[in-house]
């Protein structure tokens, strides 16, 4: 007698099987099988009924809401944007800035192994980079203590305290990888980050050197820089569709 | 409600938020935000998680939106986002040694950042039977890879199609199945020991 395997009988549990019907008629008169089968319907039966906590939907939707731009028809199209005379000067505006990044690029490009990445808030265009997972998770981190230390109201608690201690070792070894690579925008970014890192690490906890901080090192600045380069980051790994 | 005139109330609600009316999506969440807090939950095993990960889903879709489509569903378009985001907070969170969320158990501690959920229906005895169900159950699903975990809990407590889940996942449907097959195997295999009957 041929007996089916565990995959088989899986597949069978969970109506994924390609004969249903020599299944259960060999599972009437194989008693191993059948055993078989009842331990992976078992199986199922024990996970299968986990509780799902439901979510509070009004303090989902006012903390969505916040991050939610206004999204208007002009977003859809950028071309339609020609049509209006007050578009004019952005054009001239944008054509300038062309010209001065393609004279700054052919000066990297005259000047040997700079890489295509030259950095961003204000230092040059968007990166590509990063690729590397790592970082990325590094990028994530840093994100989340900045947008915490931005938004706390007075001096920060230990537990953030202790993540940018912990930050603070990882993230130079990251910016040094980064500037070996070549990849300035990265480097420049990172080490902009421990800099924070540094007089977090190192500052007194009290309102004010948070404030004083914050002033000081442009954090705001700092966690678009951050944001851009992980969404570049999301973008290399694939869109979600 | 019919599904013609929900269709209908959600590509009105769409069309107002490209309008600029942000209020509008509050159409879509309300009717999205629980099955897909539900999905992530699935795939992150703690609430906080899945509460973030459903956030940053529909912030995504939002943004997203002057380039949706809709020749899909928005319930098909939101789920396979959510999946995907929830997909990579949990490798995200593996990576990143240093977060610890909130985990479910049955004797929750701040100390190790543990909750439980509540079950109205258990009472004492019920809670004590439980227990060590449920923590064989944890056991068992801590061996399980993130994909074999993520395939397996939506296919068998989600019941989402296998095709559905493989396109979220990045990969063919038969490796969708495989990764199913392979939690189930290791799952049947991890209760062994203390489930007596079970082979």
């Amino acid at each position: 007698m041929r007996h089916f395997s565990e995959e088989d009988l899986i597949a069978y549990q969970l109506h994924e099987s390609a004969d249903e019907r020599a299944v259960a008629k060999h599972l009437e008169s194989c008693s191993e099988c059948a055993d078989l089968s009842e331990s992976i319907a078992e199986t199922l039966r024990v996970f299968s009924a986990d509780p799902v906590p439901l979510p509070n939907l009004e303090h989902n939707w006012h903390r969505l809401r916040g991050n939610l731009s206004v999204l208007t028809p002009e977003r859809r199209g950028s071309f339609e944007l020609l049509r209006w005379k007050w578009a004019w000067p952005s054009v001239g505006l944008a054509t300038a800035a062309l010209v001065l990044l393609t004279v700054f690029g052919m000066r990297l490009h005259r000047g040997g192994e700079l890489n295509h990445n030259v950095a961003v808030n204000g230092h040059g265009p968007l990166t590509t980079e990063p690729t590397d997972l790592a970082i990325a998770n590094h990028l994530d981190a840093a994100e989340r203590l900045l947008t915490e230390v931005n938004n706390s109201p007075g001096s920060l608690d230990d537990t953030t305290r202790e993540q940018a201690h912990n930050l603070l070792l990882k993230n130079a070894i990251y910016a040094s990888n980064a500037r070996d690579s070549g990849d300035l925008a990265q480097a420049a970014v990172l080490e902009n980050f421990g800099r924070v890192l540094t007089t977090l690490d190192n500052e007194p906890p009290t309102p004010h050197s948070t404030w004083r901080l914050r002033l000081e090192m442009n954090t705001s600045g700092l966690l678009l820089d951050i944001r851009i380069l992980r969404q570049n980051d999301d973008h290399s790994q694939g869109a979600a569709q | 409600m019919s599904n013609r005139r929900m269709e209908k109330a959600e590509t009105e609600a769409i069309r107002d938020v490209l309008a600029g009316n942000r209020d509008a999506y509050r159409v879509l969440m309300d009717r999205h935000f629980c099955s897909v807090t539900r999905v992530a939950f699935r795939i992150t095993g703690n609430e906080a998680d899945a509460e973030e990960a459903a956030q940053e889903a529909f912030l995504r879709a939002y943004n997203k939106l002057p380039s949706f489509r809709q020749d899909s569903a928005f319930s098909t378009w939101i789920m396979r986002i959510a999946m995907n985001t929830a997909i990579n907070l949990v490798e995200r969170r593996n990576r990143d040694l240093s977060y610890h969320a909130p985990r479910i158990t049955d004797e929750p501690a701040a100390a190790e950042h543990t909750v439980r959920i509540a079950d109205r229906q258990a009472g004492p005895e019920g809670i004590l039977l439980n227990r060590e169900a449920t923590s064989l159950r944890q056991a068992a699903m801590a061996e399980l890879t993130p994909m074999e975990r993520t395939a397996f809990t939506l296919r068998h407590m989600e019941d989402i199609p296998m095709a559905e889940i493989a396109a979220a996942l990045s990969i063919t449907s038969n490796s969708a199945k495989q990764a199913v097959f392979r939690a189930v195997s290791k799952l049947r295999r991890s209760l062994t020991p203390v489930a007596g009957g079970l082979r």
